[in-house]
């Protein structure tokens, strides 16, 4: 396969196994979550590298996720004790799990090789470099299907969950009567964003993995109020965003993750003034016909 | 438990032996013993603060309790969890969720659907019948945060109903409802009660607890009476219940 053609395909298919549990994430008001989430899986990778000399290894990605997984539900934890409050707990815990990961990184631990500059914002390019071979010709970057895997985990979990997502998001004291395990619910559910975040991690970093995740449901939310409508558009939108994003980059010669974020940036602003106006117009039509109808009335 | 003993738990909805509950240090339920009898609607009334609604999350396991256990139709809940449905007092819910009236109604089917089944034909034609019967079937395809709050109330009732359960808690259901939904909301509860279901609701109308109710358990912190209306909802008990003096009693008129 053409090596841009690939990379592009990896930008397309990262962004879509981003986004589309990033719809729930945005439903449940849990972003900051993901961040910290991000942040927690760095030295998890870094110690997984230690002992699987792999990024892309799936023992890797699951138990970094895994780690990722303990401290975030932990940190929900020490907030319910209520010794901390608020999100108090994410701001004391991942900065300081991070910041571990920085040093293991610059440290050269296990000959990890991983610059700062890609644990920050990843570098797709780099990902999308080993290429897998089948009887000797090229199918594309061995990544591609690291995440095309993902995506598939991501679908099967949100179609089998979709029912019991959406219940216990909007209603969680009703779903616990009708005998639904809302916090198993949740902790899958975080296993899953976990599992992401650490598989996006190669190609989009610690800071910017949360663009990928958050913004094309955030946008799909100002267009649409139907749960279905709004998982197409958030589909849609990460796709052509991760597209155009990686042409950006492409062009400028510049980060793809972060041409993709900056395009997700502009559509979300764009989607934001434009429901803007529309609601101006529609309040406007109404006014004017209010007034015509106490004109003719009189 | 002796065979009599559970046979005669059979008759009752809904057995709560012993509860104690105590969010902080100070219990807000000390040992309360309620019995449900099956196919009557109980009213359970009380001050502010009485724990009412703490008595019926309790006893549904939403809330864990420092003591005693409760069975429903003599069974513990686990094994009866789709013959019992519950409406909280004010939903918890995500006003902003993208979701419509008719969706928040479906969700009642949810219990007895597995993990992968969605509701089809015959769940929809049950929330739209529960919808008709509180008068939210135009309302059916609005976002949920677009409704008053009296509708809103009435979308979870729909919601309760479309469970179809044996045994409803409804916590407060007609807070926020004009008078003329109450009214076809009551005969509703009344029908259901002709079928043989139960119904506990949470009541604080004076006025109205002998029109609704058979049984009344007034409760505050304590059950201070439980039992047919004419026995338990007597001017003494509800003094007991709301802590009021004898000669200060001038909002108790209406009670014979
Ligand atoms: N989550 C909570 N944490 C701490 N205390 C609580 C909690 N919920 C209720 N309480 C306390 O428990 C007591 C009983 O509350 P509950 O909600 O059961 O009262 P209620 O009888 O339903 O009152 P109302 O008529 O106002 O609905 C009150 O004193 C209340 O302050
Ligand atoms: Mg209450």
């Amino acid at each position: 396969m053409n090596f841009v053609l690939g990379t592009a395909l990896l930008a397309v298919v990262t962004a879509l196994a981003c986004a589309l549990p990033g719809t729930f994430i945005v439903l449940r008001k849990n972003s900051m979550l993901v961040d910290a989430i991000s942040h927690a899986v760095l030295p998890g990778i870094v110690v997984g590298y230690f002992f699987t000399q792999d990024l892309e290894s799936p023992l890797l990605i699951v138990g970094a996720a895994l780690a990722g997984l303990v401290v975030a539900v932990g940190s929900e934890w020490l907030g319910r004790t209520g010794l901390l409050t608020g999100d108090a707990p994410q701001g004391l815990v991942f900065p300081a799990l991070f910041s571990a990961g920085v040093i293991l990184v610059t440290a050269k631990f296990a000959n990890v090789h991983l610059d700062t500059h890609a644990v920050l914002v990843g570098d797709l390019n780099l990902a999308a470099w080993e290429q897998l071979t089948v009887g000797g010709v090229s199918i594309g970057p061995t990544y591609l299907y690291v995440m095309l895997a993902v995506l598939a985990l991501n679908c099967a979990f949100l179609g089998a969950g979709y029912s019991r997502l959406k219940v216990t998001t909007f209603d969680p004291q009703f779903a616990g009567s009708l005998g639904i395990r809302v916090g198993l619910v949740n902790t899958a559910f975080m296993f899953v964003v976990s599992l992401t975040v650490t598989a996006a991690f190669h190609a989009a970093g610690a800071i910017l993995v949360i663009a990928l995740m958050i913004v094309p449901p955030a946008t799909a939310y100002l267009l649409s109020r139907r749960l279905p409508v709004l998982f197409a558009l958030t589909a849609v939108i990460a796709a052509g965003g991760a597209l155009a994003g990686f042409w950006i980059a492409y062009e400028l010669d510049a980060a793809t993750s972060a041409g993709m974020a900056v395009f997700y940036g502009l559509v979300f602003v764009v989607g934001y003034l434009g429901t803007r106006i529309e609601q101006r117009r529609r309040h406007r039509l109404h006014a004017v016909r209010a007034v015509s109808t106490a004109q003719s009335a009189s | 438990m002796t065979s009599a003993s559970a046979r005669r738990d059979g008759e009752f909805a809904c057995v709560a032996r012993n509860l104690s509950v105590a969010y902080r240090a100070e219990p807000v339920l000390r040992n309360v013993d309620l019995f449900v009898p099956r196919g009557v609607v109980m009213g359970v009334v009380g001050p502010n603060g009485a724990g009412k609604s703490t008595l019926i999350k309790a006893m549904l396991g939403l809330v864990k309790p420092l003591t005693g256990r409760t069975e429903f139709f003599g069974l513990p809940l686990a094994r009866v969890r789709q013959r019992v449905g519950y409406m909280p007092q004010s939903a918890t819910v995500d006003w902003d969720f993208p979701t419509t009236v008719q969706d928040v109604v479906l969700m009642g089917t949810y219990g007895s659907l597995g993990w992968l089944r969605r509701p089809g034909r015959a769940e929809r034609a049950r929330a739209m019948a529960a919808m008709e019967q509180t008068g939210i079937a135009d309302l059916a395809s609005r976002q949920i945060g677009e409704l008053s709050g009296g509708q809103r109330q009435r979308v979870f009732l729909a919601r309760t109903l479309v469970q179809s359960p044996d045994l409803y808690f409804m916590d407060e259901p007609f807070q926020g409802v004009d008078a003329k939904s109450q009214q076809a909301i009551v005969a509703v509860l009344h029908a259901l009660r002709e079928q043989g279901k139960t119904v506990v609701i949470v009541h604080h109308d004076l006025v109205t607890v002998r029109e609704y109710c058979d049984h009344v358990t007034l409760l505050n912190q304590r059950v201070v009476s439980s039992g047919p209306a004419a026995e338990s909802f007597t001017k003494e008990n509800i003094r007991t219940a709301y802590d009021v003096a004898a000669d200060d009693d001038s909002f108790l008129e209406f009670v014979s």
